[in-house]
This record gives structure tokens, sequence and C-alpha cells, in this order.
């Protein structure tokens, strides 16, 4: 008993000591928190970014279900001056085995006033809202981005839908009760597929390029209207114009790429039903020069083909979600709806007519930036056929 | 596609878009960070980031989504007094 004793007195001893030098660091960390902030300095950086990790079933697939990706993409972004600012997103994934790393973007911004700031680098291209503002995997509710709104290698873009390299400048202001957002940019802009490297994708046009093809400099602009003063509608106007065509390429060499794009986005909060609404819409479209191309079918390479290079894609999605429930698991759950249409010309060997997709789903938010995804997705092919895959994703910012 | 920006203007127009009418200086930062923050991703808590991050992060967000340089200025300080 004596022995229990001085045990429990001894152990109370020690507890009240470690609770003391608890309290002492938790003050110290405090006071040391304080102090870096006071001194944090004019030099302000962050690293956030996100990461995600892919799972589909397709049963007309050989291999029926897999877990497809996996990618982690840090965002440094420093804060250099009230003036001066640099940010960069490197994209690392693993997919099909291997792992591909790149910059997304990396640039510079220089604000010149309140109403403007000028930019160079590779920057994300401000042709419509997708890219710029909902393509980060922590923003998109579905697992996977629409129908050719965010670039695919070896796919014809739509317009230039990823990063290029090339100044900006871009602001925002208010107008009254309304507002309005722009950015103006010139960048190397689009890469026309001749069909010397690949027969199969003649006519196609690429835009992330780090090389421009010819001294012609793309130019091109988006216009952000938003008209209600809650900001929950924001209809921005886009346009593009470039010549895509090899310089030393006499036959090519004139041929001109011209995109636009609309799109929407109406977020509201419907208090009579505690819930949040989310609508958003992109339509893009390009048209190319007519040219003509060398028939590959044609063993002697004298016969050519031609047709009229217009492409078209837009995508229409709506969440809901009854994010102002206090208690209950149900505000967590985001119901989605997605509807896809991509149309490239018929006579393209990598066209073929107009794909389809419809993709339903839901999002399950562990909090505000991380969230598990699912989605069944239904896609009918030019050429009649269909797929349907299931698609989960985890994602998150950090 | 008619009918798609047609549904979408029915939407819009139930859920009373057109309902408030103040300026941005009449809103607070608040009021602001609700607005604007969910219109791509969803709102982030004042605690998630330090005062020096969210003057980071407002800079870049005025840079990215183009948000006004009042809007900025007003969230960042709602932001870093309520961390």
């Amino acid at each position: 008993m004596k022995t229990l004793l001085i045990g429990a007195t001894i152990f109370s001893v020690m507890l009240s000591e470690v609770e003391a030098s608890l309290a002492q660091d938790t003050t110290q960390t405090s006071s040391n928190q304080n102090a870096i902030s006071e001194k944090s300095g004019k030099t302000k950086a962050i690293v956030t970014g996100g990461a995600f990790i892919d799972f589909s079933a397709n049963q007309k697939r050989d291999v029926k279900t897999n877990f497809d990706r996996t990618g982690f993409s840090p965002i440094f972004l420093w804060k250099l001056s009230d003036r001066l600012f640099f940010e960069s997103e490197v994209e690392i994934e693993i997919e099909g085995g291997e792992v591909g790393v790149d910059v997304e973007y990396a640039k510079f911004s220089y604000v010149l006033n309140k109403y403007m700031a000028i930019g160079a680098g590779r920057m994300l291209t401000p042709f419509g809202a997708y890219v710029e503002r909902l393509h980060p995997a922590f923003a998109e509710r579905f697992p996977n981005a629409p129908l050719m709104m965010h670039h695919m290698d070896g796919m014809h873009a739509i317009g230039p839908n990823g990063a290029e390299m090339g100044v900006d400048v871009r602001g925002g202001f208010q107008l009254g009760n309304s507002k309005m957002n722009y950015a103006l940019y010139v960048s190397n802009g689009p890469k026309l597929n001749n069909g010397s490297e690949d027969k199969m994708m003649a006519g196609s046009l690429e835009y992330e390029n780090f090389y421009d093809n010819n001294s012609n400099k793309a130019v091109g602009g988006r216009i952000g209207f938003l008209p209600f003063s809650n900001s929950s509608l924001e209809i921005g106007l886009s346009g593009n114009s470039g010549i895509a065509g090899n310089a030393k390429d006499s036959l090519y060499k004139n041929i001109r790429a011209t995109a636009y794009a609309i799109d929407l986005s109406y977020v509201k909060a419907i208090k009579p039903i505690k819930s949040i609404i989310k609508i958003t819409g992109q339509l893009n479209s390009v048209t190319v020069d007519k040219a003509n191309y060398k028939d590959p079918m044609d063993s002697t390479g004298m016969m050519t083909y031609t047709f009229n290079n217009v492409s078209q894609v837009y995508y229409l999605q709506v969440a809901f979600r009854p994010a102002l429930l206090q208690k209950s698991f149900l505000k967590d759950i985001e119901l989605l709806g997605r509807y896809n249409s991509l149309t490239y010309p018929k006579e393209a060997l990598w066209g073929g007519g107009t794909t389809t997709r419809i993709d339903i789903g839901l999002c399950y938010w562990l909090s505000w930036r991380a969230g598990l995804r699912f989605a069944y997705e239904t896609q009918k092919n030019p050429d009649g056929t269909t797929s349907e895959t299931f698609l989960v994703r985890f994602a998150t910012g950090f | 596609m008619i009918s798609v920006i047609i549904f979408s203007g029915i939407i819009i127009a139930l859920s009373g878009g057109c309902a408030s009418t103040e300026t941005i200086t009449a809103k607070s930062g608040a009021q602001l960070w609700g607005e604007n923050c969910m219109r791509c991703h969803n709102s982030p808590s004042p605690a998630d980031y330090s005062d020096a991050q969210w003057e980071t992060i407002g800079m870049h967000m005025k840079l990215r989504a183009n948000i006004t340089t009042d809007e900025e200025k007003k969230i960042v300080e709602f932001l870093q007094s309520a961390n």
C-alpha cells in the first residue's frame, strides 16, 4: 500500500510536469507564431496543389477493372512583392506503368494598377473558363473532365485547352452593380499536323507548343460578365486566331485556325431548400482553313483529299448539394449530372462525326477540398458503338 | 444545345438569380468570400491557412479568377481576421 501511494505520488508529479511543459510549449509555439507572422517579410510563399487516384470498371474492356491513374500536382505560389507574383504547377502522373512529369504552367505576373496585371511565361490559356478555373482535380466534381475541355495527347484540340507560352494582360472591375473581367494574350499559337508525321492526324491541331512553328503569333482573349451583384452568374466569350501551318511548308504556311468559346457558370445558394445549385457549361468551336492532305491509301503519294475542318464540343454540368442542412450527412453529398457532345469533321481521318456522353454521379465531400467521386458514364461513338464505364476518383487539394 | 440553354435560363430564373443589388463597397469581406470562392471550388475555412498564406492565395485568385482588387483586399482581410 505504501509502495502504491509513493508510485501514485511520483506519477502525479510527473504528469503535472508534463502538463506544465506542454503548456509552456504551447505558449512558446504561439509566441513563436506571432513572432513569425510579425517578421514574415515581404516575400510570402505557399505550396498548394492536389492529388488524386482513379479507378474504372468497363465490361467491354479486356481488363474490366483497373486502378488507372494516380497524380500529384504541387502548385508553387510566390508573392514577391505587392506587385510581383510567380506561380507554377508541376503535374506528376502514373498511368499505364509510366511516370509523366509536366510543367503545367510557370508564369510571372506584375500588377500595374487596380485594373490591370501583365503576365508572361507558360500560362493556362484564358479560352473559356474550364482550363483556367475548373480543371484541377480537387475542383472538378466528376472523376474526369468533360470531353476535350482539357488537353489530351493525340487528340485534335478544339481551341487552346491547356497551357501556352505567351504574355497576357488581365484584370477585373466593377460596373455599377455588375462586374466584368478580361484577359487578352499573345501566344505561340496552334500547330497544324500536315500528315507528314502521322497521316491519320492530318488537319488536326495542337496548341501546347513550347516552340512556335512560324513567326505569326496567335492573339486571343476572354471577356467575362457577371450581371448580378451577388456574382452568382458569369458569362464568358473567348476568341483565338493564329497561323497554324509550318513557316517552311509552302503548302500550309498560310493555314489559319480560328476558335471561339462561350462559357457559363451559375452558382447559387437556394435557402428554402437549404441547397446550393451549380450549373457550368462551355462550348468550343474551331475552324481550320481548308487544305489538301495526302491520301494515306494512295501508294503513289499523288492523291489528296480535303474536308471542311470545323470541330465543336460542348458540355453542361449540373451539381446539387444540400449544403445548408445543419446536422445531416446529406450536406456532404453532391449530386451530379453532365452532358457532353463532341463533333469532329466526318471526312477527317481522326474525325468521324459526333460523340455524345452522359455522366451521372455523386461526390461525397470529406472536407471542403477532399472528396470521393463516383460516376456512371455512357458514351455513344460516331460509328454507333456504345460503352458504359463506372468511374471512381478520390481527389484532394492541399 | 438550344434546349440546354433554355433549361439553364429557367433554373437561373427560378432560383432568383437577380435578387441582390449591393455593390462591392457595401459588402463585407465575409459576404464576398461566400459569393466568390464557391464559383469554382468549395469555400475554404479561414482557419486552413495563416495570414501570410492568405495574402499569397488572395493575389493568386486575383490573377487567376480576375476578382477585383477591392474584392481581393476585403476577402483577405476577412480571412486573416477569422483564422
